[in-house]
């Protein structure tokens, strides 16, 4: 492992609305860890921290391509439907979405989501 | 975000889809090997994101698997709707795809192989496969982005949950103003994780933190690198014995304490560190204790480097004041509340207190919580007693009690037993069903367990305590402190409320001591002492602990290397002193290791100390059983050479078929884990022994042919990668506990684990990394090499262990012969009536220890004659003295009497004629024969002498060896002859003191009262054979003439037919080379001789 090459991170990686933080290694759509993959937003990437394979990457997160807000992919901060809408930004609009995204965005509205609902749906 | 996923039921690949599925495809077919090797031929390429053969692209397929299946379920079952045309007034929102797809949620794309091309790989490819290909590929991909950030977030989410991230800045800001800094925060406050990791966020790089267990190292260096997202960065790293993944970008590095205080010894100031961390300080183990005094006098003169103290709440000013009032950092721990229950347990005379514990209060708690709690509140009891046979006694009556109720399942827990069965605790109860732990206090720190709800407190702790004077380790059974008692309290309430049951009253509790006895004040220094001065922090008298050792405990110990050569009179370090600092094993080993080297007797020795450095090998169900597999392999000659046929045989095992030797181990009733221990350090000897000069370095590995490497590079590529695979793995899975579990649970481990129906996926990982560290074939040369040994082989190898043991001697009661197996005793220099351990070779054939020539009388007649003059006396050399319900001999060598106290002993007295030999004022030997007395005596001294310098040529010019090689070689034969003389002795008094009584001093300390024996009467006239002298002499001065002769037929120094005229009173070590300016004569005098011999001419 003495050759892996370091990606050294290029700052610290800071979601606007959860505040997650992680180091990230490279911002755009080419990531370099591979050559045969290219992401649709411009991404804050990292190397995924949990496998030694070098070429793996993790996506940390990008701004919203509404307010601007650098936010995290994680499901309660930001969804992707061609680009990224920060949660606040696409529970705003709401009406401008197909209804299975619709659909989505009311489950996390409503605080009584139940787990196994969605389970339901996907297996 | 339609994610197929099913629960179980991944298939095996080539079984056959759904009929209806298949009719959908036209025949072709996802599962044919050929068709998806076109695929992977086109899309998995060396370069690409997933490579063909790898564990990713098997998951891929299973994924895509799924996900065919999930999507005809939908295509049969409802129809994708129709989306309206939604038109939106933000220009942003306005061009979104009306219509619905999945694929519009995933934020990338692949670059694959262009299916329009024909040219391309793909080219010969269906384009509405490749696009269903590339669908899967690309969901496959969202997902696996899901899951690590997913995993990202929790773990993010765990630690802002801790207690300590609160004190995060206040930490950082503290450390900022303060050279030092006391972090004080109880169990599961997470400072351990979390402070290094705070310390890597802040900037800081060249970080030590140092555990006292090296197990701590591992598993915190894991989790610390998951924590920060560098766990394959190598920024975090651990350094222990044998293993370390430090590299060049490591920022921070886990490491053991006493590897820590090597650094220190290399470099003093240690320039390689910026912050230490220094954790569980509370624990005040011994090397912990000597690191602060060292950290202390360090600071002044390393004003950048930092050092943070972490420790429980407990005494946190004594640290504090220790480094001059630095500040403590307080952090709440995170404990759910716990009801005290006192219980102290009525004297009930009817159970006997000395031998067995009483149970019956422990099975009224089982019994308590049965009644209070209903089964299906979970919560598991921890019972903490004090030793195994305290577990035993329990562990009985518990299981009884948990088969009458089938509601527990009982589980000893101690060090001794072997991993796997250790490893069961953390396994779970079936629903309805607790789990009860009989633990020592090894889960009071080392071990933690989840889920503890109820917590039984013996207050008893066996602790060893060690006896300077007898160096002698004595188990014994103390009260728990108060901070013990909290700590184990505290185990009930980690992930719950709890409750404590403690088997004393209130009143008890409060006269506690409040803090456990620093292990300092309780144990042997030799080793602490060795390495204060290879670090020459000066006196350790003098040196400034936190809390300094009790003063005879430092005076034994400075005597004790004194006496074992490791410093000269004035406490200096001697070479092989400086030496044995560097190793890191008991001096007696580490001088065993040296000796052995000299001697050419590295390899065996090599095995031998190794074996002797680790626990036994042998699982405690077969220890006491003489009739186990392992006693086939048993050597009459003692336990250390049992355990080095144990060894070869294991490695003879392994190089037939490396995955064979854990089967082996099980049948044979050993403990694997010990061996592949044994084979670490073996191998951490040599690469010693290697860097002074000792020991031939090892061989370049010959060159071999082409192939032959290649084989072995792939080999070792094939080693790694399953060594990644099992680390990147959860590693062991908990399983379900049977309730029957505990039938065997005491002691066993052979029914556990299931090895029978081991799959063959199942990877002995032990074995892997054996392979990696170890040149198998080597180690099996050396092992068969060793094996077909000689009886001179045999008889060097016992006198370097014997000369290494010296002083730790034991001599068999002159009434064994006629008493039981069993009842055999044996007799230290300071310790009447020691037993063997019942593992012992001799405790089941006593009969090798006896004396009888076997040409004496026929049948018993020597039973009552038990002052059998015979050559064949026999001492036992003994690694260590363990006083538990008796003191026990561990570790036993038998050795030929009259020759070892001759060339062992640190002084020699005799009467006039040389028939009686007192040794070290303690054991006396009469003499048949005069004459051969002084024809022995008379080689001995010319033996140590030259065992002497053989060593000391060694160690000062280890470079040089060849020329030594020829000394050795004379050596060796010379003590073989030595060996081999037969001269017959006996003990005098011949019935050594009676059970019980002392032996009386004057009739020890013979030489004493006959100083005056030594008078010019008991000269004789005597011609020297080879000068043919002729003079009156004593038959002392007779020895001192004929060593050296200078017609003798060797060469001697120059000068020395003078030395022969002063009467020689005593054969010491102490002996120095002696030139008296008053009457111009050379002797060899020790100190106290100089002086009467100077008094002479005042």
């Amino acid at each position: 492992m003495a050759c892996e090459a370091e990606h050294s991170p290029l700052g610290m990686f800071e979601c606007q609305l959860c505040a997650l933080t992680a180091p990230y290694s490279y911002v755009g759509q080419r990531p370099p860890y591979t050559q045969s993959i290219v992401l649709l937003e411009e991404s804050y990437v990292m190397k995924d921290p949990f496998t030694s394979d070098k070429d793996r990457f993790l996506i940390l997160g990008s701004r919203c391509s509404l307010c601007g807000r650098l936010v995290c992919v994680g499901p309660e901060c930001s969804l992707f439907y061609c680009r990224r809408f920060c949660l606040p930004c696409a529970q705003e609009n709401a009406a401008a979405f197909p209804p299975e995204v619709q659909q989505d965005l009311e489950k996390k509205k409503s605080p009584r989501k139940r787990p196994s609902s969605q389970h339901g749906s996907r297996t | 975000m339609s994610l197929p996923r099913t629960r179980e039921g991944r298939g095996p690949r080539d079984q056959p889809p759904t009929p209806s599925w298949e009719e959908a495809r036209e025949r072709w077919n996802w599962h044919h090997p050929e068709k998806r090797r076109l695929f992977e031929d086109a899309f998995f390429q060396a370069e690409g994101y997933i490579r063909r053969g790898s564990e990713e692209c098997q998951k891929f397929w299973s994924f895509f698997e799924r996900m065919q299946r999930f999507q005809s379920l939908r295509a049969t079952g409802k129809q994708e709707e129709e989306a309206g045309r939604l038109r939106h007034c933000i220009p942003a929102l306005a061009d979104l795809p009306p219509t619905y797809d999945p694929r519009y949620r995933i934020n990338l794309s692949i670059l694959g192989p262009d299916a329009q091309d024909a040219r391309g790989p793909a080219g010969s490819l269906p384009p509405e496969r490749v696009s269903e290909f590339r669908g899967a590929l690309l969901h496959y991909l969202d997902f696996g982005q899901k899951q690590a950030f997913a995993r990202l977030a929790r773990l993010q989410r765990e630690r802002a949950a801790l207690p300590i991230s609160q004190y995060r800045d206040r930490i950082l800001q503290t450390l900022k103003e303060h050279q030092v800094v006391v972090v004080a925060g109880d169990t599961g406050c997470g400072k351990s994780t979390q402070v290094p990791q705070y310390l890597l966020a802040a900037g800081f790089s060249h970080v030590a933190c140092t555990q006292p267990r090296r197990i701590a190292c591992i598993s915190l260096a894991k989790r610390v690198g998951l924590e920060s997202l560098s766990q394959y960065g190598s920024q975090v790293g651990y350094q222990i014995r044998f293993e370390s993944t430090r590299s060049a970008a490591t920022k921070i590095v886990f490491l053991t304490v006493g590897l820590l205080l090597r650094h220190v010894q290399r470099e003093p100031t240690l320039p390689q560190y910026r912050v230490l961390i220094v954790d569980e300080v509370h624990e005040r183990h011994l090397h912990n204790d000597f690191l602060l005094g060292v950290l202390q006098r360090l600071l002044p003169r390393r004003p950048d480097l930092k050092v943070i103290l972490m420790s429980a709440t407990v005494n946190t000013s004594l640290f504090s004041a220790y480094f001059g009032q630095a500040p403590v950092v307080q952090v709440p721990g995170r404990l759910f509340p716990i009801t005290v229950v006192y219980q102290p347990q009525e004297a009930e005379p009817t159970a006997s207190t000395l031998e067995k514990l009483d149970p019956r209060p422990f099975i009224r708690v089982l019994e308590a919580i049965d009644s209070k709690y209903p089964p299906e509140e979970r919560g598991d009891l921890l019972v903490f007693l004090s030793g195994l046979a305290e577990i035993g006694a329990v562990l009985e009556a518990a299981q009884a009690h948990a088969r009458r109720s089938g509601r527990w399942v009982v589980l000893p827990l101690h060090s001794t037993l072997s991993v796997a069965a250790q490893d069961k605790v953390f396994d779970v109860a079936p629903p309805g069903v607790r789990k009860c732990i009989l633990s020592t206090n090894i889960a009071e720190t080392s071990v933690t367990i989840d889920g503890i709800r109820f917590v039984v407190d013996s207050g008893k702790v066996k602790e060893m305590s060690y006896d300077p004077q007898a160096k002698l380790q004595r188990l014994q059974e103390f009260w728990i402190s108060q901070a013990s008692a909290e700590q184990r309290k505290g185990r009930a309430g980690r992930t719950g409320p709890g409750v404590c049951f403690r088997l004393y009253a209130e009143s008890d509790y409060d006269a506690f001591a409040p803090y456990p006895v620093p292990e300092i004040r309780r144990v042997a220094l030799d080793a602490l002492v060795l390495q204060m001065k290879s670090m020459s922090v000066g006196d350790p008298r003098t040196f400034p602990f936190i809390e300094p050792p009790p003063a005879a405990s430092l005076e034994t110990a400075i005597l004790y290397l004194r006496d074992q050569g490791a410093l000269d009179g004035s406490e200096a370090l001697t070479p092989i002193g400086s030496l044995l600092a560097q190793l890191p094993v008991d001096i007696v080993i580490g001088k065993m290791l040296v000796l052995g080297s000299v001697l050419h007797l590295a390899e065996p020795v090599l095995t031998i100390a190794a074996a002797l450095s680790v626990q036994s090998p042998f699982t405690r169900s077969t220890r006491s059983n003489p009739k186990c597999a392992w006693r086939a392999l048993e050597s009459d000659h003692g336990d250390p050479f049992t355990l080095f046929n144990v060894f070869n045989n294991w490695v003879q095992v392994k190089s037939d078929r490396s995955t064979k030797s854990r089967r082996w181990c099980r049948r044979e009733g050993i403990e694997e884990h010990r061996l592949y221990e044994m084979a670490n350090l073996r191998r951490q000897f040599k690469e010693l022994l290697e860097d002074h000069g000792l020991l031939a370095g090892t061989q370049a590995p010959k060159p071999g042919d082409s192939y032959s490497r290649l084989r072995q590079h792939r080999e070792r590529q094939e080693l790694y990668q399953l060594k990644r695979q099992h680390e990147e793995g959860a590693g062991r899975r908990r399983k379900v506990l049977r309730l029957q579990e505990d039938q065997d649970g005491g002691s066993s481990d052979e029914d556990w684990g299931g090895d029978t129906s081991q799959g063959a996926g199942d990877v002995d990982i032990q074995d892997v990394k054996f392979k990696l560290r170890h040149d198998l074939e080597q180690l099996q040369e050396a092992a068969s090499s060793a094996q077909v040994r000689t009886r001179d082989q045999m008889t060097l190898l016992k006198l370097v262990l014997a000369r290494g043991l010296y002083p730790q001697f034991a001599i068999p009661d002159p009434f064994n012969s006629s008493r039981k197996d069993s009842d055999q005793i044996f007799h230290t220099q300071a310790k009447q009536g020691a037993v063997l351990h019942p593992t012992c070779v001799f405790a089941n054939s006593p009969e090798v220890l006896h004396p009888q020539e076997p040409e004496a009388t026929e049948g018993k007649g020597s039973q009552d004659n038990r002052d059998p003059m015979s050559s064949k006396h026999q001492l036992l050399a003994f690694v260590s003295l363990l006083e538990t319900s008796k003191p026990y001999l561990v570790n036993c060598v038998r050795v030929p009497a009259l020759q070892s106290l001759l060339l062992f002993s640190r002084s020699l007295d005799t009467n006039g004629d040389c028939s009686r030999l007192v040794a070290d004022g303690w054991l006396e030997l009469q003499l048949a024969d005069g004459e051969s007395a002084v024809r022995l005596l008379a080689a001995t001294l010319r033996l140590r002498a030259q065992w002497e310098s053989a060593m000391d040529g060694q160690l000062a010019q280890a470079r040089r060896r060849r020329r030594a090689a020829e000394e050795v070689v004379a050596l060796s034969k010379e003590l073989l002859q030595f060996m081999a003389s037969k001269v017959p002795a006996s003990w005098v008094p011949a019935a050594p003191w009676p059970e019980g009584q002392e032996p009386s001093p004057d009739t020890a300390l013979l030489a004493q009262s006959n100083a005056d024996l030594y008078s010019d009467c008991l000269r004789s006239f005597w011609t020297c054979p080879h000068c043919e002298l002729h003079v009156p002499l004593t038959p002392l001065e007779r020895i001192a003439h004929e060593n050296t002769c200078p017609q003798a037929p060797r060469d001697a120094p120059p000068g020395a037919e003078e030395a022969a005229p002063e009467p020689l009173r005593k054969v010491s070590d102490l002996q120095r080379p002696y030139h008296c300016k008053a009457c111009q004569k050379d002797f060899l005098f020790t100190p106290t001789d100089v002086l009467r011999h100077q008094r002479q001419h005042v």
